[in-house]
Order: C-alpha cells, then structure tokens, then sequence
C-alpha cells in the first residue's frame, strides 16, 4: 500500500498547491481574502458547506456511533441535517439580508453592529473559540491516532497532528477562503467516494440490506430499535441535539461565513438542497459500516475497529485513498474552523484593513497552534465531544436570531443572559455542577431559558421608539 | 393559485410538523424494531423517510420562497 499512498499523496499535495497559487492574491483585503470574493455558485457552495460540516466525525465517529448505539443514529445527526437545511432557507435568507446591509465581516462584527454594542460581539467570539477549539481539536485528534495506528512506528501522534496542522496553514495562508473552498470540492469528493466503496463493500459481504440486519438481529436486537443498547437516544438527547445541530449554520461562523458568501439567494437555496441529499448519501454508507463493525468487531477500540474496517480489509488502492480522504475530513473541516475564527476577530478589528488582514493572519497561526496542543490533550469520545460543541454555540442561537430578525433597539440583557448560560453548561462540562436537573437536561433548560428570557425581553423590554434608519431597513 | 407567501407558510407549518412527528413514538417507538421494510427495521425506515420528506419540503421551499426573486441580489 506505501507506494501507492505515497503517488496519492503526491498528487493530493500537488492540486492543494496548485490551488493555493491560482486563487493566490498579491493584494490581499477582507472581503478577497476571507470572504473569497462573496460570488461562490451552488456547486461549489454544496462541497465547501457539505466538506466543512462532514468531517472526521462523519468518516469515523459516525461508523462508530451506528455500532455502538445502532440505528437510532440516524435520527440523532440525518434527521436533525435534513431540518438544518430547512432552516437555512428560512433563516438564512434573513441573515443574508441582515449582513448585506451591516457590511458582513464576521459573525462577531455582525453581531456587535446589531446590538450597537463590542461587548456583544465578543461574546460571540469567545463562545465560538471555546466550543470550536475542543470540536476543531478533535477532528485533528481522531485521525492522527487513526494514522498511528495504521502505521506503528512511522510517526508518533503528535508529529500526525503537527504535519496536518502545517499543510492546512500553508495553503489557507497562501491563498486565502478562496483556497480552501477549492480545496473542499477535492477533499468533498474523495470523501464521497472513498466512504461509499467502503460502505459498499461492508454490505456486499451481506449480500443485502435484509441479511445485514437479519445478522444484527442475532448479535445484539438493541442496535435495532431506541435507545439503543446503552440507552443513549433518550428522547431528551435527540431532541436537544435535534436543536444543536440545526442552529449550526447560524451560530458557528466558518458556517455563517459559507450562506454569506453565496452568489445570490439562487444559489443559497440550491446549496441548501445539494447538502439536504449530500448528507443523506454521505450518513448511509456509515451505516453500513457501523452495522458491519457491530458484526465484526463488537468490543474492539475505535481506532481498532477503523484501522481494521476501512484500511486492512480494503485493497492497497482503496486503503491508500482512505488514508487520504480521512486526512482530507480532517483538514477541510479544521482549515474552515481555524479560518473563521480568525474572520471573527477581524470583524472585530477596526483600522486599516490591510494592517488588520495582517493581524488577522497571524492570529489564525495563533489559533491553529492553541488547536494542535488542545488535541494533544483532548479525549477520543469524537462524537459526543461535537456535540458538545454543537450545543454550547447553539445556545448563541437565540442572541443571534434576535439580533437578525429584531427591528426594536437592541439591550445587553439578552447577551449577558447568554454567557451566563454559556458559563453554566462550561460549568457542568467540568464536572462543577449537575448536568441534569429534576430529570431534565442542562443544555435542554438553558436553550428554553434563553428563548424564553429573548421573547419576553424584546417584547417587553426593548425600546418601541424605532430609529428612522431602521424603519427604512425593515422596509 | 395560492400566493407564493401562503404555499411558502405552508411548507414551514410541514416541515415544523415533520420535525415534530419525528420524535414522537409514533417514528421512535422504543425497543421496537418491526415492522421492516426491505429488511431495514423501523425506526430507521421512519427516520429515513422523514428525512427524505424534509428535504423534498426544503425543496419545495425554494420554489415558493417570498425571496427568490429578490432583486437586490442580481
């Protein structure tokens, strides 16, 4: 397999260069180089959005998750994607409208000019680095453990990592969000192709879908039905996760950054149907694999069952183009993350742009440093620890729906009201206080407190006087 | 023929009631897996059919969507 891995990789290499060169820029600026000009049509709008959303945690975590927790799965990341995108044609086109007219730079920035107020943009800053950090870590995490495995002795687990982290700096520095959409359109397809073989090989073994899960009757039936054969799909735990993951495209801004950057409402809502079926193509194959792995390898580790499932028991050809495609998963999702984060503390920044950019691009260097000790450090619980993720910038949703849609002038309370919440979930994450409470969960109570705590506050507490400039823009 | 707004009002009510049904035991029955269909056990059918029905109201969203002639974005 090393020969072909190495021709492979090569050429992965070479078309990431080449595209850090084409879309590089000698003047570079805000809106060229990290918004990438704002004119991205649906296709590459469908695989820059689908390669930053699928990731590691698709390729690996997924597989995983349907053999250890079965079919309830499913509900738990395809349902809640297949709401997302219904949410991206209803709320994104307001948000599109919203940022055109506040000049988008990020989220943060977004943020801040709707509440008239730095501190509520910050918030949003700080919310996305702490929730965005462990999730980007992971995704670094998850395949250089998966690499060491594959290849004992080759190189430790940090030396994956920091070599992942290299490449991706290298080329989203070179040339800017431009490179790294190009880039997701490669490493999208790869992912595609390389997880439907394999899929397709796990349910070939089969023959069908019925003997599959005729099989799986026989192991262990709990894979069969909710909750699953730990108990994990509670009702309580799909629905909040239902709720996390479809605020993604409004509260992590490497998301944010993708429905703004799209050509024209044409174009977001082609997009929005494209991921719609992308993610249901790309959730089915790790079924099948879940499936087969819960046939096969019920009680092995993660990296075990992985390494096993998707490198030894595949060809030397299609073995080396998973290698890459995982690393692909890997870099295309952590390069957005990194990026963003540092979109959102230029939005932040006012002054020269240029001396801004500048700014901007050393503290992504800064970013993806703290990321690569973070995932040194981190767990391998690879997708409870998204979820987290996806649940801690979800409770920004609220602050940053009523900042888009609110035509009254805005107050601090709601956004105070939200990094005390952000606080308290932090706070049960460490162990600091329960995470449950009179049978509910934290993160269920925090989301209601703060829809609740923004509708009674804009009803009730915001100014009715509406300033003339935003009577003419809410006509 | 129903202005755009009342069938694009039409697919937010669907899809908020798809979203709704889809964690009721009535597509997550707990401990239950028949009946099958195709051999895939029932909640995952469910599952896959709402999902599917999302997405196909999605789509069905963007064709009636108040928007989708804004000219400000030409």
């Amino acid at each position: 397999m090393i020969p072909i891995l190495i021709v492979i990789s090569i050429i992965y290499l070479g078309l990431l260069i080449t595209f850090s060169l084409v879309t590089r820029q000698k003047e570079k600026d805000t809106a060229t180089y990290l918004l990438a000009g704002s004119k991205i049509g649906s296709v590459l709008g469908i695989f820059t959005f689908a390669a930053t959303l699928f990731s590691t945690f698709t390729l690996i975590g997924m597989p995983d998750f349907f053999r250890t927790h079965g079919v309830g799965s499913w509900m738990f990341l395809a349902f809640s994607d297949a709401a997302m995108v219904f949410a991206i044609i209803s709320v994104g086109y307001y948000l599109r409208k919203k940022a055109k007219r506040e000049d988008f730079k990020g989220l943060s920035g977004l943020i801040a000019q709707c509440y008239k107020n730095k501190f509520a943009g910050y918030i949003i800053f700080a919310g996305a680095f702490v929730f965005l950090v462990p999730y980007v870590a992971i995704q670094i995490r998850g395949i250089a453990i998966f690499l060491n495995a594959t290849f004992p002795g080759a190189m430790p687990i940090w030396g994956w990592a920091s070599a992942m982290v290299v490449i991706m700096l290298t080329y989203s520095e070179i040339g800017g969000l431009k490179a790294i959409i190009y880039s997701d359109m490669l490493q999208g397809l790869l992912l595609l192709i390389v997880i439907w073989i394999i899929g397709y090989n796990c349910l070939s073994y089969f023959g069908n879908l019925d003997n599959l899960f005729i099989k799986i009757e026989e192991v262990n039936k709990d894979l069969l039905s909710i909750p699953g054969p730990k108990g994990l799909f509670t009702p309580q735990f799909l629905i909040a996760s239902f709720i996390a993951i479809m605020m993604i495209p409004f509260t992590q801004p490497q998301v944010v950054t993708r429905i703004i950057i799209m050509k024209n409402y044409k174009s977001l809502f082609r997009m929005a149907i494209g991921v719609g079926v992308f993610a249901m193509i790309i959730i089915f194959p790790t079924l099948l694999i879940g499936m087969y792995g819960a046939i096969h390898y019920p009680e092995a580790s993660t990296a075990d069952f992985i390494s096993n499932v998707l490198i030894s028991e595949q060809s030397d050809f299609i073995a080396a183009f998973t290698v890459i495609g995982l690393i692909a998963a890997a870099i295309s999702t952590s390069d957005s993350q990194i990026f963003a984060m540092g979109g959102e503390l230029r939005s932040l920044l006012e002054g020269e742009d240029a001396k801004m950019l500048q700014i901007t691009r050393i503290a992504i260097v800064f970013f993806a440093v703290t990321i690569l000790v973070f995932s040194l450090l981190t767990s391998d619980q690879l997708v409870l620890l998204a979820r987290t993720s996806f649940a801690g910038t979800a409770l920004m949703a609220p602050m940053i729906f009523t900042g888009i849609f609110a035509t009254k002038k805005l107050k601090m309370g709601l956004p105070i009201f939200t990094l005390v919440c952000m606080l308290t979930f932090i706070a049960s994450l460490m162990g600091l206080i329960p995470n449950n409470y009179l049978g509910i969960r934290l993160d269920l109570i925090l989301m209601f407190s703060l829809v609740l705590f923004a509708l009674v506050n804009y009803h009730f507490f915001s100014e009715k006087t509406v300033p003339e400039q935003v009577i003419s823009e809410a006509k | 023929m129903p202005s755009n707004k009342i069938l694009w009002r039409a697919c937010c009510i669907a899809a908020i009631f798809v979203g709704i049904i889809g964690f009721t035991p009535l597509a997550i029955p707990q401990n239950i897996f028949q009946p099958k269909l195709l051999g895939i056990p029932y909640p995952l059918w469910v599952s896959i059919l709402l999902s599917f029905l999302l997405v196909f109201l999605t789509f069905l969203g963007t064709k009636v969507h108040p928007g989708k002639n804004n000219p400000d974005e030409e």
